[in-house]
């Protein structure tokens, strides 16, 4: 968990750790006046992507109950997932504003994301209209098929 | 040489493709569907990545998604294993579009063998034996009188639409000729709109032989001998063992070369084999697979060699690493393959492994992705593992065989292992008397 700027707001904090537990979501990140508060739990998630170095390794033990892809337990009505491959940015060109941010109201069939596959930039809309309580992708990082994208609030 | 191969398939292959992987000291990728996140190969792999849902279409054979998870990872060869994209020319193809090495032929020769005819014709040009028959369509029954005559009774029509056993009537003396064509057109009217009919000798207990070969695609090729595969059921192996207990040196040897003339000729690139039926010391090309074989296990314990390390080392380009006097045969080697299947009825067994206890010792290797607490999804094919056994000679082969059978431990489920302990008590098994009819007649029986 980081902070950016002042003495943590532990009420907040709390709050949100509760929201992280009761969604199921691995990572809540807020901005209000300014400060920017994450939360983040430690899940295994099913990807290990981006560059690895090779190391010889033993078996990963089997996830245990309740850290599977993270797409099963994520029990967000209002959750996206990715319905692919590829590198997700969040704004339509390097150094312009996202398309949504935290907060944001967004209608239906509104972009979130952009995913690139093959070179082939797919706009993912929002499936439906609400506000983003989370955005849980980085600006250029790789995703797999099902992991979740952002939480969009129905409303 | 490669940094980093994406191993676009799952199960006890991905497993043994990130085994030759890691030896050679190459990265590996894991692509896997949402139902095979918990599995072996992909908890093994150096990095995973989800593709797709559950049904092959959608993940395993989901070309963009395997192109994208290469971008992602930045993996720079793709070992395709069986099944799935491993045959599929236009993979190979878009995969050299991306800059990526497909592991295995080329586009052309994959696209070349995977059609019937064509894969018939270049054999036939490449000087590979083939079933004798009529050169082009039986036109009228005179015409077909006197093909049976000259190539032997008894013969096989066929529709030249045809496949899956539709369309195909045996005649075994003249007088059942009329009738034979008569059926089969009518048959393959009925099944493919196309009544056109051609006529092929009839192999009454042929044996099913196939010959390893090793090609650098620069006209160097080499064969690694034969695996005798004849213990089938349905067209699909079962029990695979090599040397073939039906040849001799000379014949081995006569074939062997045969076939690696051909792909010196044909300038193949990377593992393939040739599948043969053997009767009355007589072999009648099938097919050709440009790629590696389930079976690929048993010439690789009687030669010492790793056929998937040679595969990877000649997709980045290296000469082959031996020459044809480099390779000597070394005992006998006998796979088994251990399915999710009822032993009785073939039924599929899906469903999770509450104990697993793979046998072990001097001489056996046992390729699986099982473990206990499993879950065997639904949407993929049987085979769980499989069993090699390697020993000097084919009874002490056997004799291993039936010892590791014995330590074979699978619960939860059911499995082949009951049938092939059942096998190893038949006589003909034991002299190593059985022809491709053997097993589904030994099952009818039993």
């Amino acid at each position: 968990m980081t902070q950016s700027s002042g003495s943590p707001d532990k009420d907040l904090i709390r709050e949100l750790a509760e929201l992280l537990k009761e969604t199921g979501l691995t990572e809540i990140e807020i901005e209000v006046d300014g400060r920017k508060v994450r939360v983040a739990r430690n899940v295994t998630v099913a990807a290990s992507v981006g560059p690895g170095t090779y190391s010889p390794e033993t078996a990963r033990p089997p996830r245990e109950h309740g850290e599977r892809g993270a797409a099963e337990e994520l029990h967000h009505p209002g959750t996206v997932v990715s319905p692919m491959v590829g590198t997700a940015y969040r704004a339509p060109e390097p150094g312009a504003p996202p398309f949504v941010e935290v907060g944001s109201q967004v209608a239906a069939g509104q972009t979130i994301l952009i995913i690139e596959a093959m070179k082939t930039m797919n706009h993912i809309p929002a499936p439906h209209g609400g506000t983003v309580l989370a955005i849980l992708v980085d600006d250029g990082q790789p995703v797999e098929y099902a992991e979740p994208l952002a939480v969009i609030e129905k409303g | 040489m490669f940094d980093k191969i994406l191993i676009a398939n799952r199960g006890e292959i991905a497993l043994r493709i990130e085994r030759a992987c890691k030896e050679l000291g190459i990265a590996t990728v894991a692509v896997h569907s949402t139902a095979d996140a918990d599995a072996m190969h992909v908890r093994l792999a150096d990095e995973s990545v989800c593709i797709g849902a559950p049904p092959a279409k959608d993940s395993y054979l989901n070309i963009p998604q395997i192109v994208a998870a290469c971008e992602i990872t930045g993996a720079d060869a793709v070992h395709p294993g069986y099944g799935f994209l491993a045959e599929n020319a236009r993979f190979a193809e878009i995969l050299e579009e991306h800059q990526l090495t497909f592991i295995g032929p080329s586009a052309e020769h994959v696209r070349l063998m995977g059609n019937k005819i064509e894969a018939k014709e270049t054999a036939r040009k490449l000087g590979l034996p083939l079933v004798p028959g009529s050169d082009g369509l039986i036109s009228d029954l005179e015409q077909a009188k006197k093909v049976a005559k000259d190539i032997g009774y008894p013969v096989l029509v066929k529709a030249a639409a045809g496949g899956g056993g539709r369309g195909m009537k045996v005649a075994h003396v003249e007088d059942e000729l009329e009738p034979a064509l008569a059926t089969a057109r009518i048959e393959a009217k009925t099944a493919f709109g196309d009544d056109t009919v051609y006529l092929e000798k009839y192999l009454v207990h042929p044996r099913h032989i196939e010959v390893q070969i090793l090609g650098d695609g620069e006209g160097n090729a080499i064969h690694l001998g034969e695996r005798d595969c004849s213990l089938q059921r349905r067209h699909q192996k079962l029990w695979e063992e090599a040397l073939s207990p039906a040849l001799n040196d000379s014949e081995r040897n006569e074939i062997g070369e045969v076939v690696a003339s051909a792909m010196r000729t044909l300038r193949y690139r990377g593992v393939g084999t040739a599948e043969f039926l053997y009767e009355n010391n007589e072999f009648y090309f099938i097919e050709m697979n440009t790629r590696l074989q389930v079976e690929h296990t048993v010439t690789e314990m009687i030669t010492g060699i790793d056929l998937v390390i040679e595969q990877i080392r000649i997709a980045a380009g290296a000469p082959l690493t031996f020459a044809q006097d480099d390779i000597h045969f070394n005992g006998h080697a006998i796979e088994c393959r251990i399915n999710a299947e009822d032993p009785r009825t073939f039924r599929p067994s899906p469903g999770t492994i509450t104990h697993f206890h793979p046998p072990g010792g001097l001489g056996v290797r046992v390729d699986s992705g099982a473990y206990a607490g499993y879950t065997i999804p639904p949407y993929y094919d049987s085979l769980i593992g499989k069993l090699i056994v390697h020993a000097r000679t084919r009874t002490e082969c056997l004799m291993r065989l039936k010892r590791a059978l014995n330590e074979f431990v699978v619960d939860g489920i059911n499995t082949t292992i009951p049938l092939f302990k059942s096998l190893l008590a038949q006589p003909d098994i034991a002299d190593g008397q059985y022809d491709i009819h053997w097993l589904e007649s030994y099952l009818a029986r039993s």
